[in-house]
């Protein structure tokens, strides 16, 4: 582990001459480039190179445009203004393929990966194999090496064990692998982290500074500041789509990027009117699912807002579906109003007043051809059925509660897959109103929206606090956190690791108790881009 | 910094990689311990069962079928399905019959019955891959159309006089051994080393696990499945030339039936309906579990009506079993 | 080519209107080629050969939609003949023998739905085991046999007239407008459409899936059930075979009446003309005179146009 990846670490790569140095040539350079879907614009205008053996981070808020952006780079979408250059020539790429014959490699968030195959076998689809002398792929070769680039990258894995058998880091270690049996030039990791721990964020970072040493470029996306500032040369902001600014990353404090990203300053956002909690709604003791959440203990008060914090993959999403019936706890057990319940479906969890909103929106919040109405009214059929038919009234029911959430952009009976992501979000939240529940578990429920959509939502997740209703709050973003709860409790590795009150919580501490020593900020929020994909 | 939890480099997965792990892991090792805990039953219960003789009968009778899965099986690790082939067989079968009465001999025959089903598998190919209509439909319409063209042509009679040069694929054996028999291992050796050591191969379970990695990844993906489908046109064309040499004539009604059981044999041997997991082995697997369990009741006495049901009843066990080794993995979900 | 789908647009399209359209040609096409075609007694003769089929393709297609299928309906139709016709011989009542015949159509449905939801397996895969399970069972349980004597009033079912009207198209149009009404107006049939759409959504937003794909495939055994009692007594024979590949029909009327196979979409009126243009189809073809050989060629080039088609347009509206 020896010597400490960061910026001082390219210094002698910058001193070598192969990198950032003004007269370099890019390794790929877009001029203008504008990407529009249907009406929205995603990208606008803008311009972006990445240095040979320089660490570029792209930041910006969610539906910045980051994610496009890299996307154009790939060859995914095609630009509809501008040009992408790579070596200096204007190229125009139709597939990752291309993209990758000119040695631009992208390692999504998703990873495309193939679960039933073997790590060996994942680094050679759709590549020229070696084949033996007479004439078999020689799988033998293939296996060294695999072996020899994983090391190369500082890793050991049995390479003919199944991909979907090897942990999430593990996972983005043969995605990172694949990427550069290609010889790429360039990298481009769409936020790497977000499910990673302190210490395999930290082999990440070793590889991403070995790569730079050979002169290999890395695009990184990220909302941890302190990793960008730890590990990039130079950091370009987008916002709202558009170019804000690029400098060198010794230019910039972290204060002045959020302002850069935010664009405003963040108190206004939210909004959180103190209350004084009352009995105890929801209480969670010892509660267990192996590899998932371990002896998880929770208290929830009417009218009290908890914010449970935790870097992706700390277990929450997971504890959250649990008291909701999706998965079934080992041990342990679930108290509603001081009542031990044993709740194995979400019909049950909403008998007993509890209600999920998911992160995923699209697969799990949605049935996106369905209508805003009857996704409104889903959750509430059974209670608003006389004889199980679905009476008239609906329609009223259902514009109340989109007229509640200002549900904007088509009528209630277009399908919901047609509005913007923020307004999707609010039909999400709609649907959870209508169901009145008296315990609302939010699972990111801010993720991937826009500004206005977002202190909208605050607005309401407060109002329904002072209703007295008992709130969970899972949130990746300190700042939403932080501002919206009474009180917070960290999920580190599936146990709970800190809990702080109000006045006692800063970002440093809660960060602590997220990673278990590491500490940064991430004003930007942790979520997935979702630039206007439909 | 107190790490004790975090995941060694080399996963833990591997540290507990007993041979019976290894073993679980493998696709058709539900259907092969079900294989052999029926293998043992039938035995123990009848002194028949155990003898060269009736394992090689075995293998003969469900050459056709296992062939037939063989190729199957590609189409259904893409992610596809082919429920065409009863019909294919028996078109096939007209085309190869009528050559053979026409001209005899083995080779044109045998070509004419390949030739056939190309044709008919490379349509379904094109229909799901050019015209993108589900695989299921493509091949549900085939099913039809082609049992409507095998009418048309026979005019509903059958095709009988098979000279027996032609029907040696059927009726001939090499060293006590039937060629049935020796087809199926031979086809299923090819079909394994083609699964393992060809790009195709290869590139059949990427694109049936992660189509979208697939097309990230540059794969011809329409092609792979083109092919998928006219394999199984081949396979059933030679195929439909053993049918033919076992029975001696081509009925209109030759191979009815015969789609379901081949998915069954699939199925039951371990490859996913979904895609992306299974091997040859499994087919074959699949198709010697089906005939082990027809020869096996046959065999015990049980009444001839009663094996339809049976024959049920054990796909619905074997597939259950696969509920068994998730347990045993401890695989969640 | 633009101009035509501009049309289609301003049509707002709908895969029931396609289907009018192809009926309506179909039916011209077949007055054309035999006089006796239009014939009311004809018209009124066809419908009753598609009712077993129909009644069978309207449960299919709520397990269609969900994005299920159920290979087992025609072994199916066979175990229920023979449970009531052998119940029957065996010396229960009549009566108690069709009610027997009933609840053998249902469990074999529900038989169905605990491996399907229970062990969470393939419905395909659990189906395509139960259609030789239910299939062995009714030959085994028949030990190949037929039984035909039958009381007289048993024929009611099958074969009585209503007028001009066969007896059995009233069951059938009850049960249309049973199965319609649960699908667009029930509280089922909005859970019906939502699992088939997104399950996973479904099931965060409190739909009970499994319960519903229980009564699912419940359902469509009863609807077998009642087939199988006008087919057995419309035939006036019980056996084991009987049935025996009914079950592509169904499928084949049920996605030619624009359900998709992959689940989320389709309706009962689609459902209900598909039905009815593969019975016009075999019936239209035999009185022409063209041999009954044609039918099965027509009839799988017809479903394949037919999903073209749809493919087509479905593509055309995103």
């Amino acid at each position: 582990m020896g010597k400490e990846p960061g910026r001082g670490m390219e210094q002698p790569t910058n001193t070598s001459g192969t990198a950032a140095s003004t007269e370099a040539t890019p390794v790929f350079q877009l001029e203008g480039v504008t990407k529009r879907f249907g009406g929205v614009v995603a990208v606008r205008d803008v311009s972006f190179d990445l240095l040979p053996g320089e660490v570029h981070a792209l930041v910006g808020e969610n539906g910045a445009g980051k994610s496009t952006l890299m996307k154009v780079v790939d060859g995914l979408y095609a630009p509809d203004e501008g040009t992408v250059a790579v070596g200096g020539e204007v190229v125009e790429f139709s597939s990752p393929r291309d993209a990758e014959a000119a040695g631009i490699a992208m390692i999504p968030q998703e990873l495309d990966l193939f679960p039933e195959l073997s790590v060996a076998e994942n680094l050679f689809v759709g590549r020229k194999r070696p084949r033996t002398r007479w004439g078999g792929l020689d799988w033998d070769s293939m296996r060294a090496e695999a072996r020899e680039r994983l090391a190369a990258l500082g890793v050991e894995l049995n390479v003919t064990s199944a991909v979907k058998h090897l942990s999430t880091a593990n996972q983005q270690i043969v995605a990172i692998a694949r990427a550069l049996v290609g010889e790429a030039r360039a990298v481009l990791m769409d936020e790497p982290t977000s499910a990673l721990t302190d210490r395999e964020a930290r082999q990440l970072f070793r590889i991403i500074s070995d790569l730079t040493s050979h002169g290999v470029g890395v695009v990184y996306i990220s909302h941890r500041l302190e990793e960008i500032f730890q590990i990039s040369d130079r950091i370009t902001v987008l916002r709202d789509g558009r170019h804000i600014t690029t400098s060198p990353a010794s230019e910039l404090d972290a204060e002045e990027l959020v302002r850069l990203m935010v664009g405003r300053p963040l108190n206004e956002l939210f909004t959180r009117t103190t209350s004084t909690p009352g009995e105890v709604a929801l209480e969670v003791r010892g509660l267990t699912r192996a590899g998932e959440f371990n002896d998880v203990d929770l208290v929830v008060k009417r009218g009290e807002i908890v914010g449970l914090a935790g870097l992706v993959g700390a277990g929450r999403t997971e504890l959250a579906q649990s008291i909701f019936g999706i998965r079934r706890p080992e041990s342990g057990e679930v108290l509603v109003d001081g009542e031990a319940v044993k709740i194995r479906t979400p019909q049950a969890a909403m008998e007993r007043g509890i209600f999920y909103v998911p992160e995923e929106r699209r697969s799990q919040g949605l049935i996106l051809p369905f209508s805003i109405k009857n996704n409104i009214t889903l959750s509430i059929l059974d209670r608003i059925s006389r004889l199980g038919f679905v009476p008239h009234s609906e329609r009223q029911t259902a514009d109340k509660f989109a007229k509640e959430l200002s549900i904007r952009g088509a009528k209630i009976t277009d399908p919901v897959g047609r509005l913007s992501g923020g307004n999707q979000q609010k039909v999400v939240v709609a649907k959870s109103l209508a169901r009145e529940p008296s315990i609302l578990l939010l699972d990111e429920p801010t993720r991937g929206i826009d500004v206005g959509a977002k202190s909208e939502i605050y607005r309401l997740i407060d109002t329904l606090a002072k209703e007295g209703k008992a709130i969970l709050l899972i949130s990746s973003e300190l700042e939403e956190v932080l501002s919206m709860s009474d009180r917070i409790v960290v999920m580190r590795e599936g146990h709970v690791s800190g809990e702080f009150e109000r006045d006692g919580a800063t970002q440093e501490r809660v960060m602590t108790a997220a990673t278990g020593g590491r500490e940064w900020a991430a004003p930007g929020g942790n979520g997935r881009e979702e630039a206007g994909d439909e | 910094m107190s790490e004790v939890q975090a995941p060694t480099p080399v996963e833990r997965a591997d540290a507990d990689g007993t041979s019976i792990r290894r073993f679980l892991i493998r696709p058709e090792a539900p259907a092969l311990a079900f294989l052999a805990a029926l293998l043992i039953v039938f035995s123990v219960s009848s002194d028949k069962f155990l003898n060269v003789s009736n394992l090689e009968s075995i293998l003969t009778s469900v050459s056709v079928l296992g062939i037939i899965a063989l190729a199957v099986n590609q189409v259904i690790l893409t992610g596809e399905i082919d429920i065409s082939t009863g019909s294919m067989l028996g078109l096939c079968a007209v085309g190869a019959g009528a050559v053979a009465t026409s001209f005899g001999g083995l080779a044109l025959p045998l070509l004419a019955g390949i030739a056939v089903g190309a044709l008919v598998g490379a349509i379904n190919g094109l229909l799901v891959t050019v015209g993108r209509i589900p695989s299921i439909i493509v091949t549900l319409g085939m099913l039809y159309a082609l049992r409507g063209v095998i009418l048309l042509v026979t005019g509903g009679s059958w095709i009988t006089g098979i000279p027996p040069e032609t029907r040696v694929l059927g009726t001939g054996s090499v060293l006590g051994i039937s060629f049935p028999m020796i087809i199926l291992l031979i086809l299923f050796l090819v079909m394994e080393l083609v699964s393992r050591h060809s790009t195709w191969g290869r590139n059949v379970f990427a694109v049936g696990g992660n189509r979208r990695a697939a097309r990230f990844a540059g794969l011809p993906i329409d092609r792979v499945r083109f092919l998928a489908f006219v394999l199984v046109g081949v396979f059933v064309g030679v195929a439909s030339v053993i049918y033919m040499g076992r029975a001696g004539s081509v009925q209109t009604n030759t191979g009815t039936g015969l789609e379901l059981q081949v998915v069954a044999a699939v199925v039951i041997g371990g490859t996913s309906i979904s895609g992306g997991r299974g091997s040859s082995l499994a087919a074959l697997t699949g198709a010697v579990l089906i005939g082990v369990i027809l020869n096996g009741l046959v065999l015990l006495g049980v009444p001839g009506i009663w094996q339809q049901a049976v024959l049920g009843a054990l796909i619905l066990l074997a597939v259950s079993t696969d509920i068994l080794r998730r347990r045993l993995l401890g695989d969640k979900a | 080519m633009s101009a035509a789908t501009a049309v289609f647009r301003r049509l707002k399209f709908s895969r029931e209107v396609v289907l009018l359209g192809v009926l309506i040609v179909l039916m011209i096409a077949m007055g054309l080629l035999s006089p006796l075609f239009f014939t009311v007694g004809n018209l009124l003769n066809t419908s009753r050969y598609f009712v077993e089929v129909g009644l069978m393709a309207l449960g299919m297609t709520l397990i269609i939609i969900t994005g299920g299928i159920d290979l087992s309906v025609g072994s199916n139709l066979g175990l229920v003949s023979v449970a009531i016709g052998f119940s029957f011989a065996g010396g229960l009542p009549l009566p108690l023998a069709i009610l027997f015949g009933l609840v053998v159509g249902v469990a074999a449905g529900f038989f169905n739905s605990v491996f399907i939801t229970f062990l969470d397996l393939h419905p395909l895969v659990v189906t395509l085991g139960t259609f030789a399970l239910f299939q062995g069972m009714a030959y085994g349980l028949s030990n190949a046999e037929a039984i035909s004597n039958f009381p007289e009033w048993f024929a009611y079912f099958g074969q009585a007239y209503v007028g001009p009207i066969p007896g059995q198209l009233f069951i059938f149009v009850v049960a249309v407008a049973v199965v319609w009404i649960i699908l667009s107006r029930t509280r089922f049939g909005r859970y019906v459409y939502a699992i088939g759409n997104n399950e996973e959504a479904a099931r965060f937003s409190g739909v009970p899936v499994r319960k519903v794909k229980i009564a699912l495939y419940s359902g469509i055994g009863l609807l077998v059930a009642i087939a199988s009692v006008i087919y057995t007594s419309r035939v006036s024979t019980a056996r084991g075979d009987t049935g025996l590949g009914l079950e592509l029909d169904v499928i084949s009327a049920v996605v030619l009446g624009g359900a998709s196979i992959y689940g989320g979409s389709g309706t009962i009126g689609g459902t209900v003309l598909g039905v009815i243009i593969i019975a016009t189809l075999r019936n239209g073809l035999l009185l022409a005179g063209v041999p009954s050989t044609w039918q099965l060629f027509v009839l799988g080039v017809l479903l394949l146009v037919a999903v073209f088609l749809n493919e087509f347009f479905r593509r055309r509206e995103e």
